[in-house]
């Protein structure tokens, strides 16, 4: 079990260092293959861990400290720092955890990962640097199991850490575009704020309990330290997973390659976030109201980002905005509780957007690397087969039975109504209405890219890959991810069958709070369903029909399109202060003192270098006279001073 | 032990390093920088042996046998530079040999 984590871990490093070994040695295609390979062995390692954890017969208890029975493993390597202050021992060691939660991240991160790695083979055929990309991915996937295997908290933050830098190097991949490198920068430095608020907590939680392993989360602090480390967590987790108010990196990381968009958006990276919270909601749990506030941003942030993608224009964009408003839904549903139904939904997500980023990559291939959805109307006559997986996972999406988005985001609404508070229904109402928002720019999208006729853009640049939409390792992936974002969500109906919950409930047990009765689900079900068709409606008429117009409002059409003008805030408060105040340094200090004394110095410098150099006369006798002198000098100080 | 008290010696040893020293910084013709640097190592030897005396300690004697072992072969160096000067016709200028570069 134990060996299927190793194993998982080590496959994609391995195949990254043995890409940056190989470095040109190596035809490009088999850069591609080395990753693809690597990886799957990685979902190999997955799968055995998944059962080694499946067949432990009794529960057993894994050295946490708690008295809870728990099913898994943890592993450790070799400790890794130790240090002692008086009798408080640290340390922290190579470890990794093989739970009911890890192990299903697991399979996530390894085998929709596998999927878009074989995607990319097609994807960045051709590209000059192919290997690059390759070691890259290779790395982010390993920087991602990392993170979820990860045995304790330091080791969560170090992988936590690389998936930053590898997104950074992914979403910068192609460098010679400055916005990619633009893009890059603001996703590193929107983590890092997260980062830091993590490693604060960290900092807490070393101070008051000398240890860092997941154990110490159920041990008591005071309600302070408890609120303070939920704060820095919940920064981390918003920063990851581009919730408000740190969201602003996640649509501007579409300047990357589509595989990586896919990646980031389906099993690595985003998806960190509500990950965090399923692990450490035991400290959570403690801090109620802070686990609240998490559900709250989720909530805000499934609605922003439903509004603002309802007037992008640009494909990719469109969907990034889907996935912040799903990832809402995720953190609303981690945040009142109903951990089980989160991370479900986090499950059937990764199926459905890994689907519909590499369908639209399938377009973008296709279609001169057009991105924008007005030029592509009509692109679903000459690719069907797009069409019908992009149709599938838009369903998905939208969550109409039986596609799987139906079976996983009802349980997260119906979870806050099970809450039975005035702010549990307030959470019902943004579910219930960010599934019309769903349903609206989703089929937007649709009515807008594939039905109809060819547009002449489409008509003109269209071309194929020998007769198909795109090469082999391209449509199979698109293939059995629609497939899986069908069928998918069967494996869970909250109501009548729930074997996910009941696997994750040792590693992260529903709160009883959190848990809905059958009514409440079938209620929910309904206005849910009904709501998404009535934005499927909606964008039907308005943009298939055209028998609706939309409704004229400038103003909140430019607040849509400025996204809600957070860009631009940030731009006020922190990079025009920090740009003024560089200004006035460098003409009142830079200028006058440091760019003066560099040439004083060279002048003194040289002055003295002169003076010097006439005492070098070359002539023997001068230096036996210094010689001489000195020698008396030293004499005559002995005499003097005796 | 009869004779002079080290006073005298030590005045005379400093009295002929002076000179040797004046001579070094001087003279240009490199024979009597030469002569100049042995009287300085013998005043030297003088300073030694006159302490070795004083003190009662053989040392300063190994001390000045080493010196003039020192000199011999500074002197052979020495002598055979003026004499490689004189083949190829130099002026006998310590000041004008101030480069090395021939």
């Amino acid at each position: 079990m134990t060996g299927g984590a190793w194993l998982c871990l080590a496959a994609p490093l391995g195949g990254t260092i043995a890409i940056l070994l190989c470095g040109t040695r190596i035809p490009r295609a088999a850069a591609g293959w080395i990753s693809t390979s690597s990886v799957a062995v990685a979902f190999a390692g997955a799968i055995w861990a998944f059962f080694g954890v499946h067949s432990q017969s009794r529960p057993q208890i894994i050295g946490f400290g708690n008295a809870l029975p728990q099913r898994g493993e943890l592993t450790t390597a070799w400790t890794w720092l130790q240090s002692a202050t008086g009798h408080h021992v640290f340390s922290v060691g190579l470890q990794l955890l093989v739970d009911p939660l890890s192990a299903v991240m697991m399979l996530i991160v390894s085998g929709v990962g596998m999927l878009i790695v074989l995607y990319s083979v097609g994807y960045m055929d051709g590209d000059d640097e192919e290997r690059r990309y390759f070691a890259y991915i290779s790395f982010f996937v390993f920087s991602m199991l990392l993170l979820v295997e990860g045995g304790n908290l330091l080791l969560l933050l170090v992988g936590w850490g690389l998936v930053g830098l590898s997104s950074y190097l992914l979403i910068g991949f192609w460098h010679e575009r400055p916005s990619a490198v633009q893009a890059a920068k603001k996703a590193f430095v929107m983590n890092a704020v997260g980062d830091a608020t993590m490693a604060l907590a960290f900092f807490i939680l070393i101070a008051h309990t000398h240890s860092l392993s997941f154990g110490v989360l159920s041990v008591h602090l005071s309600s302070t330290e408890t609120s303070l480390v939920a704060l820095g967590l919940l920064g981390g987790a918003v920063a990851k997973s581009a919730q408000i108010p740190l969201q602003t990196w996640l649509p501007d990381a579409m300047e990357g390659p589509t595989p990586v968009s896919a990646l980031i958006h389906a099993a690595t990276m985003v998806t960190a976030g509500v990950y965090l919270i399923a692990r450490t909601h035991a400290i959570f749990e403690q801090a109620r109201t802070v686990e609240l506030i998490a559900a709250g941003t989720g909530a805000l942030t499934l609605l922003v980002a439903g509004l603002i993608a309802l007037v992008q224009t640009d494909i990719k964009r469109v969907i990034a905005y889907s996935t912040m408003s799903q990832i809402g839904y995720m953190f609303l549903g981690v945040g009142v509780g109903a951990y089980s139904a989160g991370m479900f939904h986090l499950l059937t997500h990764a199926f459905f957007k890994a689907l519909l980023f590499m369908a639209a990559g399938l377009v973008i291939h296709a279609v001169a690397n057009e991105q924008d959805i007005r030029k592509l109307r009509g692109v679903g006559k000459l690719m069907p087969f797009t069409k019908w997986c992009f149709l599938a996972g838009a369903l998905a999406l939208v969550g109409i039975p039986p596609f799987s988005g139906f079976f996983s985001k009802d349980s997260i609404v119906a979870s806050a109504a099970a809450l039975g508070t005035w702010y549990g229904w307030i959470f019902w109402v943004c579910g219930v209405l960010g599934a019309l928002l769903t349903g609206l720019y989703t089929f937007r999208l649709w009515f807008l890219v594939f039905p109809g006729e060819p547009s002449p853009f489409v008509r003109e640049h269209y071309h194929d890959h020998h007769g198909r939409e795109g090469a082999w390792t391209m449509l199979v992936p698109v293939g059995i991810l629609a497939l899986l974002a069908t069928f998918g969500g069967w494996l869970q109906w909250a109501p009548k069958w729930h074997p996910f919950t009941s696997w994750l409930a040792p590693a992260a047990p529903t709160l009883a709070a959190a848990a809905p009765t059958s009514t409440q689900e079938y209620f929910t079900s309904a206005a849910t369903v009904i709501a998404g068709l009535a934005g499927i409606a909606i964008a039907w008429a308005v943009y298939s029909e055209q028998r609706l117009a939309i409704p004229a409002a400038p103003f909140l059409r430019r607040t849509f399109e400025h996204k809600f003008w957070f860009d631009e805030l940030y731009d006020a408060v922190f990079y025009r202060p920090a740009a003024a105040l560089a200004g006035v340094l460098f003409r009142e200090f830079e200028e006058p003192v440091v760019l003066q004394t560099g040439p004083d110095l060279g002048e003194t410098t040289l002055a003295a270098g002169d003076l010097m150099r006439r005492i070098q006369t070359g002539l023997l006798r001068t230096y036996v006279l210094f010689l001489a002198g000195g020698a008396a000098a030293v004499v005559l100080a002995f005499l003097i001073v005796r | 032990m009869s004779g002079p008290g080290v006073a005298w010696y030590i005045a005379i040893a400093g009295f002929l390093f002076g000179i040797g020293a004046l001579g070094v910084l001087i003279r240009r013709n490199p024979l009597i920088v030469l002569l100049s640097l042995e009287l300085m190592l013998n005043s030297a030897n003088l300073a030694l042996i006159a302490f070795a005396r004083h003190f009662h300690n053989g040392a300063g004697q190994v001390f000045a046998l080493a010196v003039m072992a020192v000199a011999a072969s500074e002197v052979c160096v020495g002598l055979g530079l003026v004499v490689a000067l004189n083949r190829k016709r130099l002026r006998l200028d310590v000041d004008s040999l101030s480069e090395l570069r021939g």
